[in-house]
């Protein structure tokens, strides 16, 4: 579905809702994923023009957690202080679009990654400020006062802790997979024998900072996007996400993103109120490395099986061992210390 | 025997078309999906050169590992790996360890057909900043 298809249906939602004559001017389809349509569109009433964006999901069944969740993560986000958009509205019928979504005030800015390592390249000052001013919205977020985030939000049983249910749900994957790796076994095991503690309390986790999910401007970080996977988690696990290899696109001696070492990074975190923990970030390194291994095995999986079939899920099999090398890496040091 | 080009010919002849004759036609996701057809065809390429060295390099190195009782004719190199999997999973005392050097020469021969080039870097700084955090002690 192309964007200016959504038009009529936008036009009159927003007509309902705003109890005036709208008219929608579609600028742009902005990603053309199966799972969801970004589409830039003017609202134009009488007396103003909204510039807006329409975050669509044709599939109900593609959605990981219920949409009103990463609209209330968006705004929990938002009122913490950190760099998200201004949600509009929520809907989550399938009419009038076809499936849920959400309409957030439009930010303009940079969003592919390796236009991002361009401007870094270019600015030798940007690099280190989108890392600092990452840590510092990281920072904002998980102190904000969990209990007011949609109760839908996805979180551990209670009496498990987000690194004991993110292993869990590696072991899952694991054992579903076509061939046992070695090298995620023997992750897995490290893992185990290295799981952190609960922490002290419920943080708001975004769940995939990363390059490839932040909007950025000459003058730095403009937002944090995609909160689809927002959840209660582990403060680390958003630090060591954006740092994993695979975020970095080639630039792989630039930990965070591609675009800057770490110092910024925990800088910004920790001026922010943010506490690092070297221990839990490393953990957390680790399993984001390993799950995204498997999750590409699942995707050959899934390919194989008819579920999801196409070239490019078929080829994420062959890039598994590109993760089973970086866990490997990861670990060099790790497995004598355990032997001893 | 087939008579040439090899398989491995073949598929790079594929890459060719589709990269250099294909692409240019396509845009947005038809790009990328040819891209990506293109560079599996690479992949191909390398593997039909390749695979059936490393496929035994791999078996070799797994047996040596395997312990005793384990009749390496009686095996696929599958059952070999998974065995190696099985155990290494279970903690295996000392067994990571032993591992560790077959496991990333097996990964390492893998990407030399998937993604040459990926173990050019190593984590050294990464690594060396975690030991001097001192928590690797």
């Amino acid at each position: 579905m192309s964007g200016e298809a959504f038009g009529p249906g936008l036009s009159s939602y927003l007509t309902e809702m705003w109890e005036t004559e709208v008219d929608v001017e579609v600028v742009t389809q902005a990603t053309t994923g199966a799972r969801r349509a970004n589409v830039l569109f003017d609202a134009v009433t009488a007396e103003r023009r909204h510039q807006l964006v329409a975050t669509i999901v044709p599939n109900r069944e593609m959605l990981i957690q219920p949409i009103g969740v990463e609209a209330s993560g968006i705004a929990f986000g938002r009122t913490a202080g950190m760099p998200a958009a201004e949600v509009v509205s929520v809907n989550d019928n399938d009419d009038p679009l076809g499936g849920p979504f959400f309409i957030t005030r439009r930010v303009d800015g940079e969003t592919m990654p390796r236009q991002i390592l361009r401007m870094v390249a270019d600015d030798p000052q940007l690099g280190p400020t989108i890392a600092r001013q990452s840590g510092e919205a990281m920072a904002l977020l998980h102190a904000a006062d969990a209990s007011t985030i949609d109760s839908e939000i996805t979180q551990p049983e209670p009496g498990v802790s987000p690194a004991a249910r993110a292993l869990a749900l590696a072991e899952e994957k694991y054992d579903g997979s076509f061939q046992k790796s070695p090298a995620i076994a023997l992750g897995l095991n490290w893992l185990r024998e290295h799981l952190p503690g609960e922490a002290a309390r419920r943080h708001v986790i975004h769940g995939d900072f990363r390059n490839g999910n932040i909007m950025v401007g000459p003058e730095g970080l403009r937002l944090a996007l995609d909160w689809e996977g927002c959840h209660i988690g582990d403060p680390m696990e958003d630090p060591a996400w954006l740092c994993v290899r695979m975020w970095r696109f080639r630039n792989d001696h630039l930990e965070v993103g591609g675009f800057s070492d770490r110092g910024p990074l925990v800088d910004g975190y920790e001026a922010a109120g943010g506490t690092w923990d070297e221990e839990r970030f490393w953990w957390w390194k680790v399993l984001g490395t390993l799950r995204w291994g498997l999750g590409l095995e699942t995707q050959a999986r899934e390919h194989l099986a008819g579920v999801h079939s196409s070239v490019v899920m078929a080829a994420s099999g062959r890039r598994v061992a590109e993760l089973e090398y970086d866990l490997l890496m990861l670990l060099q040091n790790e497995l004598s210390s355990s032997a001893r | 025997m087939q008579d040439r080009p090899t398989a491995g010919e073949l598929l790079d002849t594929i890459a060719s078309l589709l990269s250099d004759d294909v692409l240019p036609l396509l845009e947005g996701g038809a790009q990328h999906k040819v891209r990506v057809a293109a560079n599996l065809c690479r992949i191909l390429t390398r593997e039909a050169e390749l695979g059936e060295a490393l496929d035994g390099q791999e078996r070799r190195l797994l047996f040596a590992l395997a312990g005793p009782g384990v009749d390496s004719g009686g095996c696929s190199t599958q059952e070999l790996s998974d065995g190696l999997a099985d155990r290494l999973h279970a903690g295996e005392q000392g067994l990571a360890a032993e591992a560790y050097p077959a496991i990333l020469e097996i990964v390492k021969g893998k990407l030399s057909i998937a993604k040459p080039g990926h173990d050019g870097f190593d984590f050294a700084d990464e690594v060396a900043a975690r030991a001097t955090s001192g928590s690797a002690e």
